[in-house]
C-alpha cells in the first residue's frame, strides 16, 4: 500500500545548541529562475499525480532495459507533468465560507442567509420535503447526483430528479423499508424490505426478488465491479453480482448484528461497524475480515471514508468521533466528541463532513487533510443544520454539488453548503448532465470495464505484482493429496441431451486437427461406446429373427 | 603486343622454373636457388662450373655482393613504394566517385589496379610478398603458395639480372630455331659466351658487380616508374585495360594447359638474364666502349620499360578484389549505423519519411513581415509602395512612434507634474512596504533579544571575575548596593511610586487623561525611575547606552530598551496618512492586513518572551525573601522556578489581552525588581527566547544539582520538567479555547466534554481494550511458528504403567515438525495498537500475481514500476493517452520511397 510522504523542504535547517542555523543541504549548484520554476512544477505534479517513487535506472546492467526503463522513467515524469498542466482546464474552484473577522463563525450562517445571497437557481436546491408520516427516511443518490431515493421506514419509496422536482416513481410497498439504493445508475435501485431485498426499475417495477438476502439493514453497492453488498441483522456479509445475478460470497461477520456499513471508494472494501466498537474491512474473498480496528467502546453507529481512501471517520454509541488513518490504520485524531450518539456520517468529495446526531447535522472542514503531516484538532464546525426537532436518521452528499440531503423523521431536507462538492466533474467517470444516450453508452462500457470480485484487495495496486512466495510455499499450498483430473469424466459429467459433451468435443476438436492425449482418449472412449452400441443393436436384430431384423432399432 | 608478351612471360618461365626447381629447398638467398635452375637440364656442365667457381671463391663473398646490393637498393623502396601507394589512393578515391555510376567499369578497372598493384608491391621485396600472404587466408594456403614460389623465382630472376623480355625471346627461338630476327645476335652472343661469361666473371668479379649493382638500382627504379605509369594509363584509358585484360586471360590459359611451351621458355629465361654481363665488356676500361656500354644498358632498361610486372594469379585477384569490396561495403553500411539504431529506438516512425516528403525543402516557418530591404518580387515592391503611400507602410509606423515621442517630450514640459507623480509612486512604493519595514523593525529585536539570551554565558563569565575582584577586595559592593538600595527605598517611600496609592488611584481615575498635574507626575515618577537604573546600574553599563550589540551586558536595561523598540514597532501604524490609489485596492489591503497581523503576533510573542522572564524575577522576589548579591544556589530554586513560570505563563496571557498602557508600564515594573537583583546573580532566570529549551535545559540543571544537594530535589523537579510540557505546546491555543467556550453559543457544544464522566460510567461494565489486546494476542500466536510433534506414543518405546518419568520426555519431541509462520514481531500490526491485521493470505487475489519475474526485469521493483501508470484516458491527458497508444509505426497512404540518405 502506497504512503505519501510529506513534502520536506528544499533545505534542511537543524539548530544546534549555539542558536546557529545549520544547513544540513545547502543549495550549491546555481540553476536560471525558469529551471527552479520548472524543477517546482515537476515536483508539484510528481506530489498531486504521481505515482511512487521512480527506480533507479543507472544500476541496470542490461543495456537495453536500462534504456527501456530510463525512457519509461521519463514518460512517467512526461504524464505527470502534463496531468499538472492540464489542471488548467479545471475551470471551475471550490468555494467556502469564509468569515470576515475573526468573531464571525462560518457555522452561525442560516440556511436563509446562504438562500437570500445566492443565485436562484442556486437557492432552489436547498429546500426541504415534509413527509411526515411514514416515518424516518433514508435517502441516497445516484452516482451522478441527479437522481435521489427516498425511502420511508413504513413503506414508501420514491425517487425523484430532485432539481427539477420530477418525480420517477412512488411506491408504498407496505413493508419496513430498512435501506433502500440506487444500482450502476438510475434504472435501477434495490430496496431493502422486511425479509428480502427487492430490485426495481426506474419506473417502480419489481424485477427482482433477491431471496438469498434475508433480513438485510444496510447495502452498498460497488459501481466497479457492479457487486451489490448486503448485510444482514444476523451478520452475513452478501455481494451479489447485478450483471449476472449469481452471488459471488457469502460471509458472516460472526459479531453480531453490525451497527452500520460503509465502502472504501478507493479499494472497494467494505467498513462494517460493529456492536463491540470494532471496523471490520471485509473483502468478498476472504472469510474473515482483513482488518479489524478497535474504534470505539460502544457500537459503531456511523462511518464514512473519504473518497482517496485515506481517511475514515467513524462515530459510536460512547459520544466520540475518531478519525483514522485507514491505509495505516492508525487513529490520526479522536478527541472529538458528539453530543449524543451520532446517526450517520457523510464525507463530501472536497472533503467536508457531516455528522447527523440527534436533531442536529454538523458540517466539519478540514478534519482531516493529506498534506498535513499531523491532523489537528479543529475547534469549531463549518456548518450547521437542525435544532427544529427533526431527527436525523441519515445524512448524504449529492455528487457535485454544494449540497447536503438530510433525510429524518419527517421528510428530507436539502441543505446548502458552500464548497462541499467537486466542482469538475470527469465526464468519462460520471456525467451529471448525460442524457438518454450518454447514460446507455456508458453503461455498456461500465459492463466492460466491469472489474472481477477477485481483484478487490485492500491494496488495488496488487495486480501484476510479483508473487513473493517461495517455491517451498507454493509447493505446500498446493494440494498434492487431489486425484489427477480424468478428462473423459469430467467430460461426461457435462453431457446434457442427445449431443453428449464427449461427441461435441470430439467434433469440435477434428477441426483443430490437434491430436494430443486427451483427444486420443476421447476417441477411444467414443469407439468403445460404438462397438457397444453396434452391439446391442446386432442382439436386437438376433432377438427379432432374419426376417424382421430390419426393423431394429438402431440405437 | 611485345609489352604483353614480356608482360606474360616471366609468369610462365617462373612457374616452369618453379617446376624445375620444385625439390630445392626455399632458401632465403633465392638470387643463388634461381641461377643454377635456370640451366637446370642443358646447361649442367657449365653449372657445376659455376658452382665451383662458386665454392672457390667462398660464400662470403658472393653474399657480401648481395648484401651490396641490399644496401643500395634499401633506401629507395619505401619512399617509392609510398608514393606508390599513395597513386593508389589516389586513383581509388577517384574510383569511389564512379562507382554508383558505373560498378561494372569500376570493377574492372579495380581488376588491373589491384593486379597491378600488388605486382608491383611484390617485385620490390621478396619480404613483402610473404607478409602479404602470411596474413592472407589460410585456407587458400596452398595456391598462393604455389604461387608464390613462381613469382618469387620470377622476380628474382628479373632483378638479378634484368632484361628478361629479351632473354624469354632469344630462349624461344634457341629452342624452336624457326624464327629468324633482329634478336638472333645477341641470342647467339649470350649463348655462346656460357663458359667464357662465367671465367670472366670469375676474373673481375668485383668491377662487373658495382656496375650491376648499378644498373639493378637503377632497373628496379625504371621498373617501378614503369609499374606505376601502368597503373595512371590503366586508370586513364579503357583500351589498355581490355588489353591487358586479355593478357591476363592470356596468362590464365597458359596456366591452363601449355606447359611444354613454357619448359623451354624456362630454359631461356635463365639464361638470357646472364647475357649482357657476361659478354665479357665488363672488362673493359676503353671509355668509348663504356659509353657504348651504358648506352646499350640504357637501350636494355629502354626494352626492359615495356615490361610490365606480372599480374597476380586470378584467385589472388579475386580475393584481393573481394576484401577491397567488402570493406568498402562496409564502410558504406556504416555510414547507416547511426540512422538504424536511432529508428530502432525511435517511439513513432512515420512514413513516408521526411526526407522524402514532397513539401522538404519548403519553410513551413512563419512568414515575415515584408519591408523595403526584403522584398524581392516585384509585385511585393508594387504593394509596398501602394501601402506606403497610403500611410500603411513600415516607415509609417515610424513616424507614429516619432509623434509618441513628441508627445511624450510636451509631457516632460510640466516638470512639476511628472514630480507629482513621482512622488505618488514613491509613496505609494513605501505604503506598500510599510509592514515588510515593520516586520523587518520587529525582526531586528527578536534578533536582539536572542542575542541577549546568548549573551548569558558572557554575562556569567563577567560575573565571576566581578565576583572574584569581590573577594579581592577591589570593590566593596555591599557597601554600594546598601546605599543604592536606600535610594531606591526612598523612591519606593515616596508618593509618586508606581504601586503606590496616588499611582493607582489616578490610574483607576484615569486621570492621565485630564489631570495635567497627574501627567507631569508621571513623567516624573518615570525619570525619576530611569534616573535610578541608571544609578544602579551605572557602574558597569554606562558606556553601552547606546550600542545595540553590547545590550547583552545589562540584561534588563536592553530590555527595556527592546521594549521600548518593540513598542515603537508596534506603534509604527501609517493610518494616518493618505491611502493611494494601490492602496485602495482591496487585495493590497487585505495583503497588507495578514503582514500587519503577522507582525501584531511577532511583536507579541517577543513581548510575552521579554515578560516572562521579568515575571519571574518579581515572582522570585514576592515568593521568596529578596536576595542580594550573587544568586545562590537553593535547593528549592528548581521547585521555585516552577513555579514562577507557571505564574508568568499565566501573566504573560494576561499580557496577550491588556491594553497598551498595561503593557508600557510592563517593564517599568520589572525594572524595579530588577534594580534590587543584579543581574546575572539568578541562575534559574530563563532567557525567555526558546522557553521550551531554556526550561529543559533549568530542568536538567536541577536534576544534576540534585544528588549532591537534597534528595528531595529530584521529586522538586518532576513538576518543572512536567509542566514545561504544556506550557510549551499551546499557551495561546488555550487561551483562545477559553475565549471561544465562553463566546460560543451551544451548538457546537457537542465538542464540549460535558458528560464524559457519565459516558465513562456507562461503558465502564466491559473493557474492549482488554479484550482486543487478548483477541490480537490469540491470532498472533495462531499464525506464530508452530512445533507440531508428531511423535506417536508407543513408537519405538514402551508406554502405559511403569514407564518412568524420564523415559517418557525421552520421547517426547523426537518426531516434530515446524510450521512457519508469521513471526510475532514481523506482523504488520505488530506496531499498532487498535488493529489487527489479517496476516492470511487471500488465495483469489493470487490469480492476479505474476508468478515469476518476467525476462528482461532484473528486479521486483523494476517490473511492478513498469506496471505502475495506468493506460486508460481516465487517468492521464488526452496526449499522453494517444502518445501511449500510437502506434509504433505509421504508414500513410501513397508510395514509401525507402531513405535516400542516413538521417543522422
Amino acid at each position: 500500500m502506497e504512503v505519501d510522504t510529506v513534502d520536506t523542504p528544499l533545505a534542511r535547517v537543524s539548530q544546534p545548541n549555539n542558536g546557529q542555523l545549520v544547513l544540513k543541504k545547502p543549495r550549491t549548484d546555481f540553476k536560471s529562475k525558469s529551471e527552479l520554476v520548472k524543477a517546482r512544477r515537476q515536483r508539484e505534479a510528481h506530489k498531486a499525480y504521481g505515482r511512487g517513487r521512480g527506480i533507479d535506472t543507472r544500476g541496470v546492467r542490461d543495456k537495453k532495459l536500462r534504456r527501456n526503463l530510463t525512457s519509461l522513467e521519463n514518460k512517467y515524469k512526461e504524464a505527470t507533468y502534463k496531468a499538472k498542466e492540464a489542471e488548467i482546464l479545471l475551470e471551475n474552484t471550490a468555494g467556502f465560507l469564509e468569515p470576515e473577522t475573526e468573531l464571525e463563525r462560518t457555522y452561525k450562517v442560516r440556511q436563509d442567509d446562504i438562500q437570500q445571497n445566492v443565485a436562484i437557481e442556486v437557492a432552489q436546491k436547498g429546500f426541504e420535503l415534509k413527509l411526515k408520516d411514514l416515518g424516518p427516511y433514508v435517502c441516497e443518490y445516484s452516482r451522478n447526483g441527479r437522481d435521489l431515493i427516498l425511502a420511508g421506514r413504513k413503506g414508501h419509496v420514491a425517487t425523484m430528479d430532485w432539481r427539477e422536482g420530477k418525480l420517477g416513481c412512488e411506491l408504498q410497498l407496505g413493508e419496513t423499508i430498512r435501506d433502500a439504493r440506487f444500482l450502476h445508475n438510475n434504472q435501477f435501485f434495490a430496496v431493502a424490505q422486511k425479509k428480502y431485498v427487492y430490485i426495481y426499475d426506474a419506473q417502480g417495477v419489481e424485477l427482482h426478488c433477491l431471496k438469498k438476502h434475508v433480513e438485510v439493514s444496510h447495502m452498498q453497492f460497488l459501481p466497479y465491479h457492479f457487486l451489490l453488498a448486503t448485510l444482514g441483522i444476523n451478520g452475513s456479509l452478501k455481494y451479489q453480482d447485478t450483471s449476472t445475478g449469481q452471488i459471488v460470497s457469502e460471509i458472516s461477520t460472526k459479531q453480531g448484528t453490525p451497527v452500520s456499513l460503509a465502502q472504501n471508494p478507493y479499494n472497494a472494501i467494505l467498513h462494517v461497524g460493529q456492536q463491540n466498537g470494532t471496523v471490520t474491512l471485509w473483502s468478498p474473498n476472504s472469510s474473515e475480515p482483513l482488518v479489524k480496528l478497535l474504534a470505539h467502546r460502544g457500537p459503531v453507529r456511523a462511518l464514512d471514508v473519504d473518497r482517496e481512501g485515506r481517511y475514515m471517520v467513524s462515530a459510536g454509541q460512547d459520544n466520540k468521533m475518531c478519525i483514522w488513518d485507514i491505509r495505516n490504520f492508525k487513529e490520526a485524531v479522536s478527541s472529538y466528541f458528539t453530543r449524543s450518539p451520532a446517526s450517520s456520517i457523510a464525507i463530501s468529495d472536497t472533503g467536508l463532513t457531516a455528522v447527523g446526531w440527534n436533531t442536529h447535522t454538523t458540517v466539519w472542514r478540514g478534519l482531516f487533510d493529506k498534506n498535513k503531516p499531523v491532523q489537528e484538532k479543529v475547534q469549531s464546525p463549518y456548518m450547521t443544520w437542525g435544532g427544529e426537532g427533526h431527527k436525523v436518521e441519515r445524512v448524504r452528499w449529492c455528487p457535485y454539488e454544494d449540497v447536503l440531503g438530510i433525510s429524518h423523521a419527517e421528510g428530507f431536507s436539502s441543505m446548502i453548503v458552500p464548497g462541499a462538492g467537486e466542482p469538475n466533474y470527469d465526464a468519462l467517470e460520471v456525467n451529471p448532465f448525460e442524457t438518454k444516450k450518454q447514460r446507455q453508452e456508458g453503461e455498456v462500457k461500465a459492463l466492460l470495464n466491469k472489474l472481477k470480485p477477485e481483484m478487490i484487495a485492500l491494496d488495488p495496486n496488487f495486480i501484476g505484482a510479483l508473487d513473493l512466495r517461495s517455491e517451498k510455499q507454493r509447493q505446500a499450498d498446493r494440494d498434492l493429496d487431489a486425484a489427477p483430473v480424468d478428462v473423459v469424466e469430467e467430460l461426461k459429467k457435462k453431457a446434457r441431451g442427445k449431443n453428449t459433451a464427449l461427441k461435441k468435443y470430439l467434433r469440435k476438436q477434428k477441426k483443430k486437427n490437434i491430436v494430443d492425449e486427451k483427444r486420443v482418449r476421447v476417441e477411444e472412449m467414443i469407439k468403445e461406446m460404438q462397438e457397444k452400441k453396434d452391439e446391442k443393436f446386432k442382439d436386437r436384430q438376433e432377438a427379432l429373427g432374419p426376417s424382421l431384423a430390419r426393423f431394429a432399432r438402431k440405437d | 603486343m611485345a609489352g604483353r608478351q614480356s608482360h606474360g612471360r616471366p609468369v610462365l618461365a617462373g612457374a616452369s622454373g618453379k617446376k624445375g626447381g620444385k625439390s630445392q629447398p626455399n632458401n632465403s638467398n633465392k638470387t643463388q636457388k634461381s641461377f643454377p635452375k635456370s640451366r637446370s637440364k642443358s646447361h649442367s656442365t657449365a653449372l657445376n662450373a659455376f658452382a665451383l667457381a662458386a665454392e672457390e671463391l667462398g660464400p662470403e663473398k658472393r653474399q657480401k655482393g648481395v648484401r651490396y646490393r641490399d644496401l643500395d637498393e634499401q633506401p629507395d623502396k619505401p619512399s617509392k613504394k609510398r608514393a606508390h601507394d599513395e597513386d593508389d589512393e589516389d586513383d581509388f578515391d577517384d574510383e569511389e566517385d564512379e562507382e554508383e555510376e558505373a560498378p561494372q567499369r569500376k570493377k574492372a578497372k579495380k581488376d588491373e589496379f589491384e593486379g597491378f598493384s600488388d605486382a608491383g608491391a611484390g617485385s620490390d621485396d621478396s619480404e613483402e610478398w610473404h607478409v602479404g600472404v602470411g596474413s592472407g587466408d589460410e585456407d587458400s594456403e596452398l595456391d598462393s603458395d604455389e604461387a608464390f614460389g613462381e613469382s618469387d623465382e620470377e622476380k628474382f630472376a628479373g632483378y638479378s639480372f634484368g632484361g628478361s623480355s629479351k632473354k624469354g625471346k632469344k630462349n624461344k627461338k634457341r629452342g624452336e630455331e624457326s624464327e629468324g630476327d633482329e634478336e638472333d645476335d645477341s641470342d647467339l652472343e649470350s649463348l655462346g659466351s656460357d663458359a667464357i661469361d662465367l671465367a670472366t666473371a670469375l676474373d673481375q668479379y668485383s668491377s662487373s658487380e658495382d656496375e650491376e649493382g648499378e644498373g639493378e638500382s637503377g632497373s628496379e627504379e625504371e621498373d617501378d616508374e614503369e609499374s606505376t605509369d601502368g597503373d595512371d594509363e590503366s586508370s586513364e584509358d579503357d583500351e589498355e585495360d581490355e588489353e591487358k585484360m586479355s593478357g591476363l586471360k592470356k596468362m590464365i590459359s597458359a596456366f591452363g594447359g601449355e606447359d611444354d611451351e613454357e619448359d623451354e621458355q624456362t630454359q631461356g629465361t635463365g639464361k638470357a638474364k646472364l647475357s649482357l654481363a657476361d659478354l665479357g665488356l665488363a672488362g673493359i676500361k676503353d671509355e668509348h666502349i663504356k659509353k657504348s656500354i651504358k648506352l646499350m644498358n640504357k637501350e636494355e632498361k629502354g626494352d626492359k620499360k615495356t615490361r610490365l610486372d606480372v599480374p597476380l594469379a586470378k584467385p589472388l585477384q579475386d580475393r584481393n578484389l573481394r576484401s577491397a569490396a567488402y570493406a568498402k561495403t562496409n564502410e558504406t553500411l556504416d555510414r547507416w549505423i547511426d540512422t538504424v539504431k536511432s529508428n530502432r529506438r525511435a517511439d513513432h516512425l512515420i512514413f513516408p519519411l521526411a526526407q522524402n516528403a514532397q513539401d522538404k525543402g519548403l519553410d513551413a516557418g512563419e512568414l515575415m513581415p515584408v519591408n523595403q530591404k526584403t522584398s524581392g518580387t516585384e509585385l511585393e515592391n508594387a504593394i509596398l509602395s501602394i501601402m506606403e503611400e497610403s500611410g500603411l507602410g513600415p516607415s509609417a509606423s515610424k513616424e507614429k512612434k516619432n509623434e509618441g515621442g513628441l508627445t511624450d517630450e510636451a509631457e516632460r514640459l510640466s516638470k512639476a507634474e511628472q514630480k507629482e507623480i513621482a512622488r505618488q509612486r514613491r509613496r505609494e512604493r513605501e505604503l506598500h512596504s510599510r509592514e515588510m519595514v515593520r516586520q523587518k523593525r520587529i525582526k531586528k529585536i527578536k534578533s536582539k533579544a536572542y542575542r541577549r539570551i546568548h549573551r548569558k554565558e558572557l554575562l556569567k563569565d563577567e560575573q565571576a571575575a566581578h565576583d572574584e575582584r569581590v573577594e579581592a577586595g577591589e570593590i566593596d559592593s555591599e557597601e554600594e548596593r546598601e546605599l543604592q538600595d536606600r535610594r531606591r527605598a526612598e523612591e519606593r517611600m515616596g508618593t509618586r511610586h508606581r504601586e503606590s496609592k496616588w499611582a493607582k488611584l489616578g490610574k483607576k481615575a484615569g486621570r492621565a487623561v485630564w489631570d495635567e498635574d497627574f501627567r507631569a507626575g508621571l513623567t516624573d515618577m518615570a525619570r525619576r525611575k530611569e534616573e535610578l537604573r541608571r544609578r544602579v546600574e551605572g557602574r558597569r553599563g554606562s558606556d553601552d547606552e547606546g550600542s545595540d550589540v553590547s545590550m547583552g551586558s545589562d540584561d534588563e536595561g536592553g530590555k527595556k530598551k527592546l521594549l521600548s523598540e518593540l513598542e515603537r514597532a508596534a506603534a509604527y501604524d501609517g493610518d494616518d496618512e493618505p491611502k493611494s490609489g494601490l492602496m485602495a485596492m482591496r487585495f493590497m489591503q487585505r495583503g497588507e492586513e495578514i503582514r500587519r497581523k503577522e507582525n501584531d503576533e511577532l511583536v507579541a510573542q517577543i513581548r510575552r518572551e521579554l515578560d516572562s522572564d521579568a515575571e519571574v524575577s518579581e515572582e522570585e522576589m514576592d515568593i521568596g525573601r529578596r536576595q542580594y548579591g550573587m544568586g545562590k544556589p537553593t535547593v528549592k530554586l528548581p521547585a521555585d522556578a516552577a513555579k514562577a513560570k507557571k505564574k508568568a505563563s499565566k501573566s504573560s496571557e494576561q499580557v496577550i489581552f491588556k491594553d497598551d498602557v498595561e503593557m508600557t508600564e510592563e517593564p517599568s515594573r520589572k525594572q524595579a525588581v530588577v534594580e534590587s537583583e543584579p543581574v546575572g546573580s539568578n541562575p534559574n532566570a530563563p532567557g525567555g527566547w526558546s522557553r521550551v529549551s531554556q526550561e529543559g535545559r533549568e530542568s536538567k540543571k536541577a536534576a544534576s544539582k540534585a544528588p549532591n544537594q537534597e534528595l528531595d530535589l529530584s521529586n522538586a523537579a518532576m513538576p518543572a520538567t512536567k509542566f514545561s510540557k504544556p506550557k510549551s505546546k499551546t499557551q495561546t491555543a488555550e487561551a483562545d479555547d477559553g475565549n471561544e467556550t465562553d463566546d460560543s453559543d451551544a451548538i457546537h457544544l457537542p465538542m464540549a466534554i460535558r458528560d464524559q464522566k457519565l459516558i465513562n460510567r456507562a461503558f465502564a461494565g466491559e473493557d474492549v481494550h482488554l479484550e482486543f489486546r487478548k483477541e490480537k494476542a490469540e491470532i498472533a500466536e495462531e499464525d506464530d511458528d508452530k512445533e507440531i510433534d508428531n511423535t506417536l506414543p508407543g513408537w519405538g518405546s514402551w508406554v502405559g504403567d511403569g514407564v518412568s518419568a524420564r523415559e517418557q520426555r525421552r520421547h517426547k519431541g523426537r518426531f516434530v515438525t515446524k510450521v512457519e509462520g508469521v513471526k510475532k514481531t514481523s506482523r504488520k500490526d505488530y506496531k499498532l495498537k487498535d488493529a489487527i491485521v489479517s496476516e492470511r493470505r487471500v488465495k483469489k487475489n493470487d490469480t492476479y500475481l505474476a508468478t515469476s519475474l518476467p525476462h528482461p526485469f532484473e528486479s521486483q521493483q523494476q517490473y511492478e514500476r513498469s506496471l505502475r501508470l495506468p493506460v486508460g484516458p481516465e487517468w492521464q491527458t488526452k496526449e499522453t493517452f494517444q502518445g501511449a497508444t500510437k502506434p509504433r509505426v505509421i504508414i500513410k497512404q501513397g508510395l514509401i520511397a525507402p531513405m535516400s540518405k542516413p538521417m543522422v
